[in-house]
C-alpha cells in the first residue's frame, strides 16, 4: 500500500517537474501571466490608486481589483494546462503511461507553484501601489494561500473538462463562471476583512471547503474526462 | 494463466460513418496478429480499441495476463504502442523523455536507453529536432520501455532507414519469441516470418 502511494507519489512530481522544465524552457505561461498581471496592475493601480480612492473607500473597493488581476492573470495562463497536451499530440502518451489522478495532481500542484509565485509578485506591488493597508496580513496571507489553491484546482479542472472540445475558450469561460464565482466571492470579502481588521467569521472555513470540494471533485471526474 | 487477447464482434463508428462492423480476432502468446486494409478501413480504430484509448460502441475485448483479465484502464497502461500520431515532448531530449515516462511507467529507464542505444538515436537531442524516423526509434524505445506482453503496432516501420527498420524487424522478433504478442496494422501485406494471424478490413 505504501509503495503504491509512493509510487503515485512519484509519478506526481514527475508530472510537476516535467511541467516546470517545459515552462523554463519556452516560458509560454511564465510570459502570459507576467504580462497579464503587470499590464492590469499599473493600469489599476494609476487609475485608483492614493489619489483616486478615498481611504473609506479603498477598503472596499480595491480587494476586488486584486482579485480580478489574479483571476484574469491565472485565466490567460492555466487553461493550457491540458489543452497544450492535446494539441501537441503528447496527450495520448499520458493517457496510455500515466495513473489519472497522479496526472491531475502533478498538473495542480504546478498551476498551484504558478498562482502562488505570481500571488507573491503581484500583492506587495498592489498593495505599495494602492496604499491599501493591511490590518489583519496573516489572514491575508491565508486568504492568498488558500484562494490562490482554489483557483488553481478550480484552473485545471476546468482545463481538464475542455481540453478535448472544440471551442475551448469559450467553454473555459462558461465553466470557470460557476466554479471561480463562489471562490472570488469568499476571497474578496475575507481580504476585505484582512484590510479593514474586521474577523473571518466562517468564510476561511467556507474558503477552505471550497477548496477540498474542488480538489475531490477534480480527482473524481479527471478520470472521466481524460479517458474515452 | 498466460497471456492472451481476444476481441469479437468490435463496432465503432464515428457519426454516420461506421469504421468497424464487427471485428474479431485473437492472439496467442508468441502470435502476432496482422492487420491489414486500405487506408480509411479501420485498422488505426481498432489499435485504439484495444490499446483502450477509443471505447467500441459493442462488442467485447478481452485481454488477460498472469493476474487474469485486466480493465480497460489496466489494460492502457500495460500495453506498448506505436503510432504515427504518438507524440514527445519537443523541449524535452530524448533522455528526458524517456526518464519521464520511465517514471510514470514506474520502471527504470534502462531499456528505454537499451533500446535507443540498438536503434542508434542519441539520447541528448531535444525530440523537437528529431527527423521522422528517429521520432519512430523513440516511439519503438517508449513501447517497449515498461516490457510489455502486448504490443500494438500501427505501421510500425514508416519513416525507418534500412537500419532502422533491421533493429525494429529484430526486436519485434525477440518479444515474440519471448512469448510476447503483438497486434501490427498495416497497409499492405508484411513480409515478417512471426506473423500467426491475418485479418483483413475493408472499407
Amino acid at each position: 500500500m505504501s509503495r503504491n502511494t509512493s509510487s503515485w507519489a512519484s509519478e506526481a512530481a514527475a508530472v510537476f517537474a516535467k511541467e516546470w522544465r517545459c515552462e523554463f524552457r519556452t516560458r509560454y505561461a511564465l510570459n502570459t501571466l507576467a504580462l497579464f498581471a503587470f499590464t492590469t496592475l499599473v493600469v489599476v493601480s494609476f487609475s485608483l490608486g492614493p489619489m483616486g480612492v478615498a481611504r473609506s473607500q479603498g477598503t472596499a473597493v480595491l480587494p476586488v481589483l486584486l482579485w480580478i488581476i489574479l483571476l484574469f492573470s491565472v485565466a490567460a495562463g492555466l487553461p493550457r494546462a491540458f489543452v497544450q497536451e492535446e494539441e501537441t499530440h503528447t496527450a495520448t502518451a499520458l493517457r496510455l503511461a500515466a495513473t489519472p489522478s497522479a496526472l491531475f495532481c502533478g498538473k495542480l500542484l504546478y498551476g498551484l507553484t504558478l498562482v502562488l509565485a505570481l500571488e507573491a509578485l503581484v500583492t506587495p506591488a498592489y498593495l505599495i501601489m494602492t496604499s491599501l493597508e493591511v490590518t489583519s496580513p496573516w489572514l491575508l496571507a491565508g486568504v492568498l494561500a488558500a484562494g490562490g489553491y482554489g483557483l488553481a484546482a478550480g484552473s485545471t479542472l476546468v482545463a481538464a473538462m475542455i481540453a478535448q472540445a472544440r471551442s475551448k475558450g469559450a467553454l473555459f469561460s462558461v465553466l470557470s463562471f460557476p466554479v471561480l464565482l463562489p471562490l472570488l466571492v469568499l476571497t474578496v470579502e475575507l481580504t476585505r476583512g484582512a484590510a479593514s481588521g474586521d474577523p473571518a467569521g466562517v468564510s476561511l472555513p467556507v474558503l477552505l471547503l471550497y477548496d477540498a470540494s474542488v480538489t475531490v471533485a477534480g480527482l473524481m471526474l479527471f478520470p472521466v474526462v481524460w479517458n474515452p | 494463466m498466460s497471456t492472451t487477447l481476444r476481441f469479437s464482434d468490435v463496432r465503432r463508428r464515428f457519426g454516420r460513418l461506421a469504421v468497424l462492423n464487427g471485428v474479431s480476432g485473437a492472439v496467442e502468446p508468441g502470435g502476432m496478429l496482422l492487420v491489414t486494409g486500405p487506408n480509411g478501413s479501420g485498422k488505426s480504430t481498432l489499435l485504439r480499441c484495444l490499446s483502450g484509448l477509443l471505447a467500441p460502441d459493442s462488442g467485447t475485448i478481452e485481454y488477460r495476463e498472469d493476474d487474469g483479465r485486466l480493465d480497460v484502464a489496466e489494460r492502457r497502461r500495460r500495453v506498448g504502442v506505436v503510432a504515427p500520431d504518438l507524440a514527445f515532448y519537443e523541449e524535452l531530449t530524448v533522455r528526458e523523455n524517456v526518464e519521464f515516462f520511465a517514471r510514470l511507467r514506474r520502471t527504470s529507464s534502462q531499456r528505454g536507453f537499451a533500446v535507443l542505444e540498438r536503434l542508434g538515436l542519441p539520447l541528448d537531442r531535444l525530440a523537437g529536432a528529431l527527423s521522422s524516423g528517429m521520432r519512430q526509434r523513440l516511439r519503438w524505445a517508449w513501447a517497449l520501455l515498461h516490457s510489455p506482453r502486448l504490443l500494438l503496432l500501427d505501421e510500425p516501420f514508416q519513416n525507418f532507414d534500412r537500419a532502422g527498420e533491421d533493429g525494429a524487424r529484430m526486436l519485434l522478433a525477440e518479444h515474440l519469441e519471448n512469448g510476447g504478442l503483438a497486434v501490427v496494422a498495416s497497409p499492405s501485406p508484411l513480409d515478417f516470418d512471426h506473423v500467426s494471424e491475418h485479418l483483413e478490413l475493408g472499407v
